[in-house]
């Protein structure tokens, strides 16, 4: 395997008395597709969160582009490369698809807020370049129609590519991808296979993939990491972790051979 | 640009105001004037950014403080108040920004409630310094010459009218300037969401922090021109009341809608005038107003006519 590029060494996360994640390790490589599954409940989210920064772990280690990350906002994090999409939709519903695209860009714009509030030749210059960048990237993902439409007059695969387009606006090295295929109809789900082997392969992306779809997973992942009650239960390929004993029994419970032999 | 458009006339019907009025209705014109930069400021930290504030007074009296304190100690004239007035309140408003990276919704604002209170208490209990409840007369001066020519000296109502005309213009176009950068509309996107805000890399603590400066330093510019207005402070010009008013008058007009707010408190700093020996009321006015308005239109007058109009 290459060097990795994000790496989360035995984290810890504790909600008062529940433990979330206990001692999970995981490593993504350069442009390598990790996928992350778990029934429900297993800590994915949580992991996620971690990972991107949203919540700061209680031990453990995380590593990003050669910098520890362990306790700094995401916003931080962004800035060394890393974008996300969420489980749930998240896109500014009061701005149009383009504009979603732009702030995301904003990161990348080196005039200073007083630069901006000023309306200087550079800060104008670089908004009309993160514009220029915006249509481009929803040209890629035939959405440029909708560019000056509100986000909110989207259908849910359309917000998805919008949302997985918003992360590519900050030219990222890493992309954390939260059940994309969630709400998909089958042929969207198609061709969100499709562009994300293209992200990794044009783009050069190595990609986190949170799923439940399996043929997501299987068709996409390089290697998958199960989580089961916040613990790493198996790692490998994906055909080798679909047969693992420990992972039948995470998912299908205890009984399954039991059943199985009656 | 249309608003601008729209502006020129009122500015200008302004500026020549003091020719056809008498004392009591410029004084009226600048207590308006007064109540346009606070709700201004306080519509960028919570309209814009999504950040509760009761403190809108207490910025307010750092500023007419600062102005008379400096103008006792060191007999300096408003050329100097103002920037230096912003600058006090500005930093204050940075203060009290640090809660605002951790808490939010109710527990900020009962944070700005006790930021309000604790500064009142100050000004009103630390006699030796801002003398207590009395107040502080302020010597107010302020010209401007060039080559020897006097272009402008404080001294008539007027010139106290038309300099604060003159500031609040300067404020408001800064404000727009604000709301319509990068800057602001990073506010807008940590008010709808910070959580995202944060994932798509803006700094929510560059954010934050900025907003309530911007927010202060504008109550402060106001409290200088208060202060010189009135030649003088006293604690109680500066209570959570006034503070409660101005929130009133934000959400009113609408908040983060920006032209909202400024005729929200055009038409709330009348209100009073109208009301003759009634005047002591208006607090339950207010009130009352706030409660229905809440109800009925969350989003404000302009707010509703906006989301109406879009559709």
């Amino acid at each position: 395997m290459n060097t990795a590029l994000l790496e989360a060494r035995c984290l810890v996360k504790r909600f008062g008395g529940v433990t979330a994640v206990s001692g999970a390790t995981l490593a993504v490589g350069e442009g390598q597709i990790l996928g992350l599954i778990g029934p429900n409940g297993s800590g994915k989210s949580t992991m996620v969160n971690l990972l991107t920064g949203e919540t700061v772990p209680d031990e453990g280690e995380i590593v990003f582009a050669g910098e520890v990350v362990t306790r700094l906002p995401s916003y931080r994090r962004a800035r060394l490369g890393m974008a996300r999409s969420f489980q749930m939709l998240r896109l500014f519903g009061s701005l149009t698809v383009e504009d979603n695209l732009v702030l995301a860009g904003h990161i990348r714009m080196s005039a200073g807020v007083i630069g901006s509030a000023l309306n200087s030749q550079s800060a104008r210059s670089e908004e009309a370049a993160a514009r220029t960048r915006a249509r481009e990237l929803l040209s890629w993902f035939e959405l440029e129609e909708f560019a000056s439409r509100s986000v909110t007059a989207l259908s849910i695969g359309q917000q998805r590519m919008v949302e997985i387009a918003r992360g590519l606006m900050s030219e990222p090295s890493m992309l954390v991808l939260d059940e994309p295929a969630a709400g998909l109809s089958p042929p969207n789900v198609d061709r969100l296979i499709l562009l994300v082997r293209r992200l990794r392969d044009e783009f050069g992306i190595s990609i986190l993939l949170v799923e439940h779809v399996m043929r997501v997973v299987r068709e996409l992942c390089d290697q998958v990491v199960v989580l089961d009650a916040g613990r790493k239960i198996a790692e490998g390929t994906p055909e080798q972790v679909v047969n693992d004993p420990l992972v039948i029994e995470a998912y299908i419970g205890s009984g399954w051979k039991r059943r199985a032999q009656a | 640009m249309k608003m601008s458009i729209c502006a020129l006339p009122v500015i200008a019907g302004l500026a020549i105001a003091p020719l056809g009025l008498g004392g009591y209705e410029l004084s009226v014109l600048m207590t308006i004037l007064f109540y346009v930069i606070l709700t201004l400021g306080l519509d960028l930290v919570t309209g814009y950014c999504g950040q509760f504030s009761f403190a809108t007074g207490a910025f307010y009296g750092i500023g007419a403080y600062t102005a008379a304190i400096m103008s006792r100690d060191l007999g300096t004239s408003i050329w100097w108040h103002l920037p230096a007035g912003a600058l006090v309140a500005g930093s204050f408003g940075l203060l009290l920004g640090i809660p605002a990276l951790r808490l939010t919704g109710h527990f900020l604002a009962i944070v700005t409630i006790a930021f309000q209170t604790i500064m009142y208490l100050a000004i009103s209990q630390w006699t030796s310094f801002t003398g207590g409840q009395v107040g502080l007369h302020v010597e107010s001066a302020g010209k401007l010459a060039v080559f020897g020519t006097t272009l402008f000296e404080l001294g008539s109502l007027r010139s106290y009218y038309w300099l604060t005309l003159g500031v609040t213009t300067v404020c408001v176009l800064a404000a727009w300037r604000l709301v319509n950068s990068r800057l602001g509309k990073e506010w807008v996107a940590i008010r709808d969401d910070e959580t995202l805000a944060s994932a798509i890399g803006l700094n929510t603590t560059r954010g934050k922090l900025t907003a309530f400066v911007a927010y202060a330093a504008l109550a402060g510019i106001a409290g200088v021109l208060t202060a010189h207005s009135l030649r003088g402070v006293t604690p109680d010009d500066f209570t959570i009341w006034i503070s409660a008013t101005v929130v009133a008058m934000m959400m009113l007009g609408g908040r983060g809608t920006f032209i909202g707010p400024i005729i929200g408190a055009v038409v709330l700093a009348i209100v009073p005038e109208f009301l003759g020996r009634y005047a002591e009321y208006k607090m339950l006015i207010y009130g009352t107003i706030l409660v229905i308005g809440m109800t009925l239109v969350p989003e404000g007058v302009i707010g509703r006519l906006r989301r109406s109009a879009s559709r």
